[in-house]
């Protein structure tokens, strides 16, 4: 069931992307609904399932760009790895923490594939990089992941935190 | 004793004085009526009293025909209305889809049947995923026969080229990606040169000779010397020349002839070396709007 779950899912996030590409941008730059996948699902289900999925999403991802490398397949395991070590520690899962792990995530992904494009092809100006593609797709990538927690939240409301009263 | 007969006689004359005095009425000249109107216009306002309270209450009565009891189909007959300019609303945005679909397709058979080299339609249907490569995904991949470096173009020039390859699907990186290089030449210099993309969206032609004449407004098309492109086909405009000091070669800014946010079919040039020759008009098929530098992106 799980399994077939997160196929669908990475059969659903890639043409979304590919194909409404044009219509999800704001000006002119799109979010990375993968990244934002992989994120929640290494918070809500774990680093194992967030590793895995992560790399279906990257391959698939890769396999649409036109970028000459393998940068996403190497990179969304390591995301979800990240976010699901930092899902474990957490007690409550908070909008804060969800904003600031993706805004993070986001942000290392973009600086990452830069220096990949840059190393395989002219790379352009990284402040330039940074201000047009890496600071506004990580803010769209945010919001794009509160606007989903927001829905798995009603459709599946967060459970209490465990304390040490818990167990009294 | 009156007789019946002298009633019905007497009858006769108040009658006859009657007429006599409607007509001596009819005839009397306007001048002399004053008199009379000026007691029509106290008959008149008395009349119009009752007049206006009947008119108020016909008004009255007619409003609450028209406004309440007319109109108990009117809501329906309006939403009927409401649907039916809906769905013509729909059925123009059809048509004017379809027509400009029609343009479209037909600027790209025309296209297709004036070049001298084999070329295989496809439509576009998705984007790069990502904001860091401008690439397009089309439609036809290797059961049509396409395969990685073949040159793609679009009615109003090159687009760019084919670096993936699927089944069914392909991936054109466009020629405004600084990781695509085509090769290029100055229509009217006759200066080879490699175009790639820019960051900005636009591309440039490097390696062009020091001592050139290029200018801006200059066309430059493929050189057909590398890559899956024949000669002459048109790349765009050049908008800017950089000459650098301690440079050995000029380089040139290029605004594309292809509007790149705007692809929806393209051809795909399967085989350029069959008998690759200059086509018999020139390109574009026809005359592309001016756009911005900026908009290309």
């Amino acid at each position: 069931m799980k399994v077939a779950a997160y196929a669908c899912l990475v059969l659903l996030v890639i043409p979304v992307q590919v194909v409404l590409a044009d219509r999800l941008g704001i000006a002119g730059v799109r979010p990375d609904l993968a990244l934002v996948a992989v994120c929640l699902i290494g918070l809500y289900r774990g680093e194992v399932d967030a590793v895995l999925v992560g790399l279906a999403l990257g391959f698939a991802q890769d396999l649409f760009s036109g970028a000459p490398h393998w940068g996403n397949l190497c990179l969304k395991p390591i995301l979800g790895l990240v976010a699901g070590l930092a899902g474990r520690s957490l007690v409550n899962l908070t909008w804060t923490f969800v904003l600031v792990l993706l805004l993070a995530l986001s942000m290392f992904s973009g600086t990452v594939l830069y220096l990949l494009k840059s190393v395989t092809g002219p790379g352009g100006s990284f402040f330039l990089a940074a201000r047009g593609i890496i600071l506004p797709e990580a803010c769209y990538d945010a919001l794009a992941g509160l606007i989903l927690l927001k829905l798995i939240r009603l459709w599946r409301p967060p459970r209490a935190p465990l304390t040490a009263l818990t167990y009294e | 004793m009156i007789s019946l007969q002298s009633i019905a006689g007497g009858k006769r004359a108040v009658f006859l004085l009657l007429a006599l005095l409607i007509a001596a009425l009819l005839l009397l000249p306007e001048s002399r009526q004053e008199p009379l109107l000026a007691l029509g216009r106290h008959m008149a306002a008395a009349v119009s009293i009752p007049l206006r309270a009947i008119d108020t209450v016909n008004q009255g009565v007619e409003g609450l025909w028209t406004r309440y009891i007319a109109l108990q189909g009117t809501r329906a007959e309006n939403q009927a209305l409401r649907q039916e300019l809906a769905r013509l609303q729909q059925e123009t945005v059809r048509l004017r889809e379809t027509a400009a679909a029609s343009t479209r397709l037909r600027d790209l058979l025309e296209l297709k049947t004036r070049l001298p080299y084999a070329t295989i339609a496809a439509q576009v249907v998705g984007r790069d995923p990502s904001n860091w490569y401008r690439s397009i995904v089309i439609n036809k991949g290797m059961r049509d026969g396409l395969a990685i470096d073949m040159g793609v173009l679009t009615p109003a020039g090159v687009l760019g080229r084919v670096v993936k390859v699927y089944d069914d699907f392909a991936i054109v990186l466009l020629l405004i990606d600084p990781n695509n290089a085509v090769t290029g030449l100055v229509q009217r210099t006759r200066d080879e040169g490699i175009v790639e993309g820019t960051e900005r969206g636009l591309a440039r032609i490097k390696y062009l000779p020091l001592l050139s004449t290029v200018k801006v407004g200059d066309q430059v098309v493929t050189s057909g010397l590398a890559g899956g492109f024949p000669r002459g086909l048109p790349i765009g405009v050049i908008t800017k020349i950089e000459r650098r000091e301690a440079e050995l070669f000029l380089s040139a800014e290029i605004v594309p002839d292809t509007d790149f946010a705007k692809i929806e079919e393209v051809l795909v040039v399967t085989s350029p070396r069959e008998s690759a020759q200059l086509p018999s008009t020139p390109f574009p098929l026809q005359p592309l709007p001016k756009r911005d530098a900026g908009e290309t992106r």
